[in-house]
């Protein structure tokens, strides 16, 4: 995890585990550039935690999410805590710590992040 | 030239492949289901239940007729799906997990361009886990907006999609048009193969909700609109209208048992009624309120019980505990009978009927407990609920004494006559007289500066009739009894008057003879 597009892309897709959509309209519905969002797509395909149907001839993909594997409790409790704002902003206050305000902000979002995964 | 024979020959059709919904009632509605293939288009206006109704379809294919299934959803995420189904105990998650149902979230414009293509990526995904369903939600604005040439072909791609691989299809439109006269109907109707238009209407600033099958190619289905709810924890609940006409059988049942009768637990009465009420017959008991048309209602239901019959009791006017305290007022212990599994007595409150589903109610009451007995009070209360003038409280009675009789059950219904002093008709405004076996008035009666009670049987069915009125008394601890026509000095027996129901009831002038009973 590496920014807030894979985050809010993985938020989007634990909604909808199983979306049929073009690439446009998938990085519309997350807000993020189209090319940022493909890179994200990639990363998680690569992870193992997303399937893309391979069909040249259809704009439209379908994705799926996939958290059955044996470490993905973890990922399922970052995306719990992703769905309310406040986790939101924690999150993304670790992946991006040049933002935060102070180190105590840092260290008190890493205990949460620690607590819940 | 065919001969007369052959022209007469009964063409025996191919019985269809039907898809029974697992909706409950909705089936029934169907005639078994739907057949297998068709494209049912489910229109109503925001929040009628289209939703609800698509998902169930799907969830009982997948979880009760070995069916999987695909939900496909334009602007509700998935987990929001799952989560209202929980709400009436579908596990869809767990139906995903297992394999049995995809939801697929996507785009109407996606969907169309997938459907336009023979490799869809959705069908695809139905094909890999063998659905048989799929339920599409807002079909409506799927090309171009409803109605416009636009959207109707493109829903006709969209059901030549579907039928390819066989589905059977529910796709929900929102239309925002329908009120309660009017005959407009969506372009998309000549192409599906099915339409259930839902319904939600103001009724006494009561909302109800309701279904009716437009069309459905290849079936037979009951048509008209048809009661429905959505009862949380259980899904949809379809109610036949009243009306709708039921089984044969219950048109047929009507002397079954022609010589039997049930006592009527009123000491004296049974012999005003030749010996009871005939079973499987209607009995109306009308009169005042206050008069004794409860009591001996309640000593109807505990004679039942003493005999080991089943007794139900179906009240509109008191609640079950009050109920009881006025049985013992007059020496029955309605819990012990109640305990015991031969009485049962259920309340419902008069407030907002609606009759399709009070019926339902009835029915499947009737059906479960089996009741040999059956006492409902008041119609009068039914009246004041439903209104008298229209056609839908003759309607509901018809249906009601039909149910009776089919399951050869005496019923007995208490109805409020509103005239303190002699009556003018025997029902007032309720014109069914003619659909009752037996009336029996119950009067106040104005003696000297007292008030008693009079009972004259005015109708009976199948019998020879005696229309003298008794009096009756009702006696703490024991109840009513009718009294014998001559009492004892110095109470003046009802026999030495005349005209005692017409509010002006005189002293016969000579010596009454007493008739061959002696009396």
């Amino acid at each position: 995890m590496r920014g807030s597009c894979e985050l809010d892309l993985l938020v989007f897709l634990h909604r909808h585990p199983r979306t049929l959509l073009t690439n446009e309209r998938l990085a519309a519905f997350v807000g993020y550039e189209m090319k940022q969002v493909a890179k994200s797509i990639e990363a998680f395909i690569d992870a193992g935690v997303l399937e893309r149907t391979q069909n040249a001839i259809h704009a439209a993909r379908m994705y799926v999410l996939v958290l059955n594997g044996p470490g993905d409790g973890g990922l399922k409790a970052l995306l719990k805590l992703a769905s309310t704002r406040t986790g939101r902003r924690d999150i993304l206050q670790i992946l991006r710590p040049g933002q935060l305000q102070t180190a105590v902000d840092i260290t008190q979002g890493k205990r949460r992040l620690h607590a819940i995964a | 030239m065919q001969s007369p024979d052959s022209r007469t020959q009964k063409i025996s059709a191919p019985e269809p492949d039907l898809v029974r919904t697992g909706i409950a009632g909705l089936d029934d509605i169907l005639n078994g289901g739907i057949p297998r293939g068709n494209v049912i288009l489910v229109e109503g206006l925001i929040g009628a239940g289209k939703t609800t109704l698509g998902v169930e379809f799907v969830y009982r294919g997948a979880s009760l007729f070995d069916e999987p299934g695909i939900i496909v959803v334009f602007e509700v995420s998935p987990d929001k799906l799952m989560r209202d189904a929980l709400r009436f105990g579908w596990d869809l998650r767990k139906l995903e997990q297992q394999g049995r149902l995809k939801i697929v979230f996507t785009t109407r414009d996606v969907l169309r361009q997938e459907l336009q293509q023979a490799d869809s990526v959705l069908l695809e995904e139905a094909a890999s886990i063998g659905a048989r369903r799929i339920f599409i939600d807002g079909v409506a604005r799927l090309v171009g907006g409803t109605g416009t040439p636009d959207s109707r072909s493109g829903f006709h791609v969209l059901t030549e999609g579907l039928q390819r691989e066989n589905l059977t299809a529910i796709l929900a439109a929102e239309a925002s048009s329908f009120d309660g006269n009017s005959s407009t109907s969506l372009p998309e109707e000549s192409i599906a193969d099915t339409v259930i238009r839902i319904k939600m209407e103001d009724s006494q600033r009561a909302i109800v909700r309701s279904l009716e099958v437009v069309k459905s190619r290849g079936q037979d289905f009951q048509m008209g609109r048809h009661s429905f709810r959505i009862i949380n924890g259980r899904g949809i609940q379809v109610y036949r209208r009243v009306q709708a006409p039921r089984k044969p059988s219950r048109d047929r049942a009507a002397a079954l048992e022609p010589t039997t009768r049930l006592t009527t637990g009123i000491p004296g009465l049974d012999e005003m009624t030749n010996g009871g009420y005939f079973v499987g017959s209607t009995t109306v008991v009308a009169g005042i309120s206050g008069v004794g048309k409860s009591v001996m209602g309640l000593q109807f239901i505990a004679e039942g019980a003493r005999r080991g019959e089943r007794s139900l009791m179906l009240s509109l006017d008191e609640q079950v505990e009050q109920i009881m305290r006025n049985a013992s007022t007059i020496g029955i212990d309605l819990p012990a009978l109640m305990k015991s599994g031969l009485v049962r007595v259920e309340y419902e409150p008069p407030q907002e009927i609606e009759v399709d589903v009070h019926f339902h109610h009835i029915e499947e009451l009737v059906k479960e407990f089996k009741p040999k007995r059956v006492l409902i009070d008041s119609l009068s209360t039914y009246g004041s609920s439903l209104g008298t003038t229209g056609r839908i409280f003759r309607d509901f009675f018809h249906a009601l004494v039909a149910l009776m009789k089919e399951y050869q059950i005496v019923a007995v219904y208490n109805h409020e006559n509103p005239e303190m002093l002699g009556m003018n008709s025997m029902m007032g405004s309720f014109a069914m007289s003619s659909l009752v076996d037996n009336i029996i008035l119950m009067n106040w009666i104005e003696l000297g500066d007292s008030f008693r009670v009079g009972m004259t049987i005015a109708k009976t069915r199948a019998s020879q009739v005696n229309r003298t009125t008794h009096e009756c008394e009702v006696l703490d601890g024991h109840g009513m009894r009718v009294l014998p026509r001559a009492l004892p000095a110095p109470k003046q027996p009802f026999s030495n008057y005349a005209s005692l129901v017409s509010r002006t009831p005189e002293r016969r002038s000579t010596k009454v003879e007493p008739d061959e009973s002696g009396e």
